[in-house]
């Protein structure tokens, strides 16, 4: 193509040495050395000569120093002359690059918490606490995720201010949510106030702890979490003596106190809007996912639901932790399928390869996903095999897999809103936590099948809508 | 007279060369009305000019964020889109003679488009890329030297919908369109054309077209990329000067481009810059010490390393010669200052070279040389220059753009990245009063004579009037 456009400017150029033809010995053999780079990278002769031009050159000195009518003339013959070669611009810094000391960090998050509930259990005995935490985890899970999709949209922007104010109010607003929601439930089952001031401080924690990860405090939350996590498992090794456990319920309310401190102390100085209606109405789907992903990791152990009448679900307690713990592995493995998929757009021209090999490494990711989840709940159940928590069971196995399909399905979950994908996910998520409602009474056969059914739906969906390049710009 | 004034990325919303001129037309004359259409990057900017009463209305046509809202075209809508895809695309893999004409009319027929659909997103569909993908990466991989890749695809569909955005906004309604640049500044221009029939004037200060081919050279982009988008804005630019019922240069250098772009001679009038001449009055005695003085944004394009080459040469002769350079880094070219500083500290120089920063009058860094030096890679038809000729300073300047034009032989023009060249001409000059006083009010009467504000407004006053009720640039050119 090069020159074509300057088809009928083209005549006045003199003869000039052809491909294999040793060129002709004038001053232009220098020239081409010295614009060599701009002439084999040219996308035609006018970018020759503009450079030429930006050089010094002049139609005077052109025509007095190598006898071309103009500047336009001798970049003619310059691009004639020099083949193109393009130079590769140099890489942009790959935004999906990731060490292990992240996920790993966040994974750590996720599940240290877990070590709250064994060393605050005397206090949430009964119905009415479960209940109460249920509704703390639903809410507080929902708007979280509300406040994060917010806090990243301005993050996004690169408007630090306007980041800082957003969080700040939405922690402020979402606390005051979760406060009135607990009223309200602690009015309805008449729960003891441990259990309702248990319930405040877990939504505290997990609003806070949303702060410090959009602000990419994270490393603070280890601090936030210290106190509690040392007392719970300083409980758990005493043998949980009874005469310790008020002591050790009023460590725990450090953690959530510590960690609105923290909250409020790093939002300082923010400025501009806090909200904007469309971003309040484009921050609803993640909402809603916060709260069907709590409903449906909460199912198996809220007695009306899928718990049985038995009361403590040993599968759901083994699977819970490790399932948390994941959610580090399902981090990086969505960097890495990411860096993956980046890498294939740069390197293929055609949609029907990209379409195919991108589906490829989808799957592959699923499966890097599995098989770490897999790996770290064996290690959970064998840990509570031989520490003697629990033994092996039945219906361990049909809970675990039930949870592992979970896994599955949240980390596709996550990865399709990464992507633009932000309606269908929670759609097929009501629908499945709406089936495990409906079946309850099938027990864990209906969990594992309405799990397993979400992950297959949510894997076709996105090997559909993710083998399209237009979706990883 | 209502005239509508096209500009990108400058006036009202940023300061520099082009801006002054815009202000300058604009309360030369308070007898029209101005709606002024900016292209702008987010729509978050804010103007920085005072706006005169006559302006009666700015719009912000922003090139980037999320795009002009509208519905998703539905499935009529997308069918109708893909035919004018494929013919843009088409033309910019066309070589040949014929795709000029093509360009102007697939431009014509997305700008139908775009008034009644939402042409971004109609770029933004699914079957929209898999399309252009089809026929720009798939089927070409002889006649480039590298194949794009999806990723380049989607880059380039990106560039080409980000720069048709301005056809998305209703047309303005006025009795001339002056675009003040060509290229993408032009587009808003031609809807007023296409809508209402009225008149274009494209003016131009430096050529847009050889500032994009530059300014890809060290862009993020791949050689399709590039070579796409490249050819995108030749296409333009050559539209915009067909189109165009005047070509108004601001010197006749830039003539040299328009017309091996395909404008018509015709058509072309140069109209210089001009100051006014109550802010710059003569000078009446010089400084104490030989001093060179320097007036601009400090930034590469300037070539600030060969003045300061040249004045180490001009020290050496001369132990008494002192630099001063007036003007500030635009942000983020802080380093480019540094640079600087390092060098002249290199050289030896760095005691007497005195980096002065913005000055509130901008009349005393003239008054602070004896010669006032300009060094640029590049110019249209610098103020700097025509302000120290006004207050009667002679300069020593670069021959690049209008330079020479300006110039003439009322200063001492020298080739650009030579350091020796410079160094010589300063010498001479500050080694010869009587030289110095016979070339300073040589330009002050020069520019006297030629480039007074008063003059340009005039000239674009005659232009408007005369565009604007639709006759001809030149009366021969009727009876002939």
């Amino acid at each position: 193509m090069s020159a074509g456009t300057l088809s009928g400017l083209q005549q006045a150029a003199p003869p000039s040495g052809l491909p294999g033809h040793p060129a002709p010995a004038d001053g232009i053999t220098g020239l081409c050395e010295q614009f060599a780079d701009v002439c084999r990278s040219a996308a035609d002769a006018l970018e020759i000569a503009a450079a030429l031009e930006f050089d010094g050159l002049n139609d005077q000195a052109v025509k007095a120093k190598y006898g071309y009518a103009d500047v336009f003339d001798l970049a003619e013959e310059l691009h004639r002359r020099v083949p193109l070669d393009p130079a590769e611009p140099p890489a942009e810094p790959d935004p999906w690059r990731l060490g292990p000391g992240r996920p790993t960090l966040h994974g750590l998050l996720y599940s240290l918490p877990a070590l709250f509930f064994p060393a605050a259990a005397g206090l949430l005995s009964g119905p009415a606490s479960i209940t109460v935490l249920l509704v703390s985890m639903l809410v507080s899970w929902s708007a979280s995720q509300g406040l994060a999709y917010l806090g990243y949209v301005r993050l996004g922007r690169g408007d630090d201010a306007a980041t800082k104010r957003t969080l700040r109010y939405g922690f402020a607003v979402a606390a005051l949510g979760v406060a009135v929601a607990l009223a309200v439930a602690g009015l309805v089952t008449g729960a003891r106030t441990t259990a309702l001031v248990f319930g405040l401080g877990q939504g505290l924690y997990l609003l806070g702890a949303t702060v410090l990860m959009v602000l990419r405090a994270e490393r603070l939350l280890l601090l936030v979490l210290a106190p509690g996590c040392l007392a719970g498992a300083g409980f758990l090794a005493l043998g949980r003596p009874a005469g310790l456990a008020a002591a050790v319920g009023w460590v725990l309310v450090v953690t959530p106190l510590l960690g609105t401190a923290l909250a409020f102390r790093l939002t300082r100085g923010g400025g501009g809007r806090p909200f904007v209606r469309t971003e309040l109405a484009a921050a609803v789907p993640s909402a809603v996912f916060g709260l069907l992903a709590a409903a449906l990791i909460a199912f198996p152990v809220v007695p009306s639901w899928g718990a049985g009448p038995g009361g403590v679900n040993t599968g759901a307690l083994l699977a819970a932790v490790p399932l948390s713990l994941s959610m580090g592995a399902a981090e990086w493995t969505l960097f890495w399928y990411r860096r993956r998929s980046r890498r294939l757009l740069r390197s293929t021209g055609r949609l029907r390869v990209f379409g195919r090999r991108v589906r490829l490494v989808l799957l592959a990711a699923l499966t890097q996903y599995l098989v770490a989840t897999v790996l770290l709940i064996a290690a959970a159940t064998a840990l509570a095999w031989t520490s003697g928590l629990a033994g092996p069971d039945r219906g361990t196995a049909g809970q675990i897999g039930a949870y592992l399909a979970l896994g599955g399905a949240m980390f596709l979950a996550l990865l399709l809103q990464t992507m633009g994908s932000r309606i269908v996910p929670p759609a097929a998520c009501a629908a499945a936590f709406a089936v495990e409602l409906a079946c309850r009474g099938f027990g864990v056969r209906a969990q594992l099948a309405a799990m397993a059914g979400l992950l297959l739906f949510l894997c076709v969906y996105a090997l559909a809508v993710l083998g399209k390049a237009s979706r990883h710009f | 007279m209502k005239v509508a004034l096209m500009t990108e990325g400058t006036y009202p919303h940023q300061f520099g060369g082009v801006s002054v001129w815009c202000d300058q037309l604009v309360r030369g004359m308070p007898g029209h009305d101005f709606h002024v259409v900016a292209l702008v990057a987010t729509g978050a900017e804010r103007p920085a000019w005072e706006l005169p009463a006559n302006v009666a209305s700015l719009v912000g046509v922003p090139l980037w964020g999320a795009g002009p809202a509208g519905r998703r075209p539905g499935r009529t809508a997308r069918r109708r889109f893909a035919p004018l895809l494929a013919e843009l695309t088409g033309v910019l893999a066309d070589g040949s003679a014929g795709a000029a004409g093509r360009f102007g009319e697939i431009l014509r027929a997305l700008f139908e488009y775009a008034q009644q659909e939402c042409l971004t997103g109609a770029f933004g569909t699914d079957e929209a890329f898999e399309l252009f993908t089809r026929l720009w990466c798939g089927s070409r991989a002889d006649t480039g030297p590298v194949r794009p890749s999806l990723q380049d695809a989607l880059t380039a569909m990106q560039l080409l919908e980000h720069s048709l955005r301005p056809l998305s906004h209703p047309p303005e309604y006025a009795d001339v369109a002056h675009a003040v640049t060509n290229g993408l500044g032009v587009l808003p221009a031609l809807t007023v054309k296409w809508r209402h029939g009225r008149p274009v004037i494209v003016t131009e200060h430096g050529i847009y077209l050889r500032e994009q081919y530059l300014h890809a050279r060290r862009g993020p982009y791949r050689w399709p990329v590039k070579a796409l988008y490249l050819r995108f804005l030749h296409h333009l630019c050559a539209l915009g000067y067909r189109e165009a019922a005047v070509i108004t240069p601001g010197n006749v250098y830039n003539t040299r481009w328009e017309q091996r772009l395909g404008a018509s001679g015709a058509v072309i009038k140069t109209v210089y810059n001009g100051v006014d001449p109550q802010n710059f009055p003569a000078f009446e005695g010089e400084p104490d010490v030989p001093t060179i003085s320097w007036v601009g944004r400090i930034d590469p394009i300037k070539d600030l390393e060969t003045l300061i080459r040249a004045f180490a040469l001009v020290h050496e002769a001369m132990p008494a010669a002192r630099l001063r350079l007036f003007g500030s880094p635009p942000g983020g070219r802080e380093g480019y200052l540094r640079q600087c500083k390092d060098l002249a500290a290199e050289l030896g120089v760095g005691e007497v070279t005195g980096f002065e920063g913005r000055v509130e009058n901008i009349r005393d860094a003239y008054e602070a040389g004896h010669v006032v030096v300009l060094s640029s890679l590049s110019e249209g038809f610098p103020y700097s220059v025509l302000e120290a000729m006004t207050c009667g300073r002679p300069c020593v300047a670069t021959d690049v753009g209008g330079v020479t034009e300006a110039i003439a032989d009322t200063g001492l023009v020298v080739p650009p990245r030579n350091p020796r060249a410079m160094a010589e001409a300063c010498l001479r000059l500050l080694g010869d009063g009587e030289l110095r006083r016979r070339l300073g009010s040589g330009a002050r009467a020069r520019a006297l004579e030629y480039f007074t504000v008063d003059q340009a407004v005039e000239t674009f006053d005659e232009l408007y009037e005369r565009i604007g009720s639709g006759l001809p640039l030149h009366y021969a050119e009727v009876a002939g």
